[in-house]
């Protein structure tokens, strides 16, 4: 990473210096970890407005709350662990008053908030199109039906590629408590995708 | 090594697990055990698999847009933020979205600079295994050898006491195997390992490898993949100049416009630009697509903060006979 210095500098050097004050190596945290924070939350929430907010909230306090940063963990733990704490709270929300649907009333007719994200294409084959947009959509309520705990696990281990004993630390729980909220997460993924993923 | 059997049904409740790599080498191995035996089985792993896929299929990648609009939503709340510290307060906004610290006047030496540290980079990620298997580790890696420990996998790592390291290790035995480029087992060893190499200067050689097959879809979605992802900036930059033959395909595009909104280095965003106007100096496509020129209006409306960028930007529009912003 490059700083004001032109000099690469190691992370806990980064970390020491933005507690310091150098806003340059603030913005270089930031910037190392910006991209898997928004993508985290957006995959978990599913809202681009909410990815955004969770984005914002997380590194402001990340800047409020860096001079208490001890290193008592990786620095990418402590900021996992607010972002999750974000995106539960999120997740808890809306379980009380019921998943928000992604598809909106407006003045122009239905719309699909998830209609702004890029989809993987199916070249040219309309059928499969089709297919592939009824899978999607069938995971996205799947995924809205696992616990705020289960969503989290899974997420982190199936699309963040965090190790379950990782996983476990920044979630404040065990190894064995997350491989067991894992597997009971992709068990019901299982029982409920089954007739897609087989045809 | 003593061994349980297990039934089908507690193999299949591993079966998950063992894709995500969250078993252990014995766990690993008496699943694999069963399956050896288990035609059942075998199938289940195969719809686990599918599974898997499809889950994938649904994750979610944000929009360029939406990091750039965070970042800039972000500079602004922190502007607002009491002073922290003693420390003298530097022109944060600027450099949160401008990224490279050379002056305005040195705007032409910025990708230079960002260049030479990537070399830099380059230099020291070979130095590295020689420093480690060199290096002091000495006694405490059991009853095997730096050497032999060097051709395995590390499955997973703790601390221990005294400041150790206790690393579980897969063995694997080391195999030459060679081939063509066009054979595909080959380029399917070489497009995993340019995805998964953590080591990037072996994924800049794989790039550089794979550049002269760029006409085979696989390379193209790989080379795209380095494009957008690749942690190194010169191995993106490697990516970059080996889609420039296919800079008219539509996916190849995207890539490129991505890089330009959001890619850290402005030496890549510049390349995005030369990319997808046709040249680097005088030799700008007239006839650049209407697309490009509004991306690059948006750039400029949005306040792009590199100087550099910004002028290049300027540059193309004029060349074009387009204005600086859309009305």
């Amino acid at each position: 990473m490059a700083l004001k210095s032109g000099v690469a500098m190691e992370e806990g050097a980064l970390i020491r210096a933005a507690q310091a004050g150098d806003h340059a190596a603030f913005e270089q945290l930031v910037r190392a970890y910006d991209q898997s924070v928004l993508r985290l939350a957006m995959n978990l929430l599913r809202s681009p407005e909410d990815a955004h907010d969770v984005y914002q909230d997380a590194f402001l306090r990340v800047y409020r709350n860096l001079h208490a940063f001890r290193f008592d963990c990786s620095f990418h733990t402590w900021l996992y662990r607010i972002v999750t704490n974000l995106c539960l709270d999120h997740l808890r929300k809306r379980k009380v008053r019921k998943e928000e649907p992604t598809v909106l009333a407006t003045a122009d007719g239905p719309l699909d908030r998830m209609d702004a994200v890029p989809e993987e294409r199916v070249d040219g084959d309309p059928q499969r199109y089709l297919f592939s947009g009824q899978l999607r959509t069938r995971i996205r309520e799947v995924l809205g039906d696992l616990t705020p705990r289960e969503r989290m696990v899974f997420e982190l281990r199936h699309y963040q590629g965090l190790r379950l004993r990782r996983i476990g630390e920044v979630l404040g729980t065990t190894e064995e408590a997350a491989k067991n909220c894992l597997f009971r997460a992709t068990q019901k993924m299982r029982a409920a995708l089954g007739d897609f993923y087989q045809s | 090594m003593k061994r349980e059997n297990m039934t089908c049904d507690s193999v299949r409740g591993e079966l998950s697990l063992m894709l995500y790599g969250e078993l252990t080498f014995d766990e690993e191995e008496r699943v694999e055990s069963h399956l050896d035996s288990c035609a059942d089985c075998r199938a289940a792993l195969v719809r686990e698999r599918a599974l898997h896929a499809a889950l994938d299929s649904a994750a979610i990648d944000p929009q360029p847009s939406l990091l750039w609009e965070c970042r800039q939503d972000l500079g602004v709340r922190l502007a607002e933020e009491p002073v922290r510290s003693e420390a003298p307060r530097l022109n944060w906004w600027d450099r949160f979205v401008d990224g490279i610290t050379l002056k305005p006047s040195g705007g032409l030496l910025r990708p230079l600079g960002a260049t030479a540290l990537v070399a830099l980079g380059f230099g020291l990620a070979h130095l590295v295994p020689a420093m480690s298997s060199g290096g002091g580790f000495g006694n405490g890696v059991g009853a095997m050898s730096l050497a032999d420990a060097g051709a395995a996998r590390v499955r997973d790592v703790k601390p221990a006491a005294e400041g150790r390291v206790q690393i579980v290790l897969d063995e694997t035995r080391q195999r030459t195997v060679s081939g063509r480029v066009d054979d595909q087992p080959i380029r399917a060893l070489l497009l995993g390992a340019a995805k998964d190499a953590s080591d990037p200067g072996l994924r800049a050689e794989l790039v550089d490898i794979l550049i002269s097959r760029s006409q085979f879809a696989d390379v193209r979605d790989a080379l795209v993949y380095e494009v957008q992802h690749d942690p190194n900036a010169g191995v993106r930059m490697k990516a970059m100049e080996g889609l420039k033959p296919l800079v008219g395909q539509p996916e190849v595009r995207v890539a490129l416009e991505q890089v330009l909104f959001a890619d850290a280095n402005p030496g890549l965003r510049t390349q995005a630009i030369d990319l997808l106007t046709g040249g680097a100096n005088a030799a700008i496509d007239r006839n650049v697509d209407r697309e490009i020129v509004g991306t690059l209006q948006e750039l400029i409306e949005r306040g792009e903060q590199q100087g550099y960028v910004r002028e290049r930007c300027r540059s193309v529009l004029k060349a074009v006979n387009a204005s600086l912003e859309t009305y």
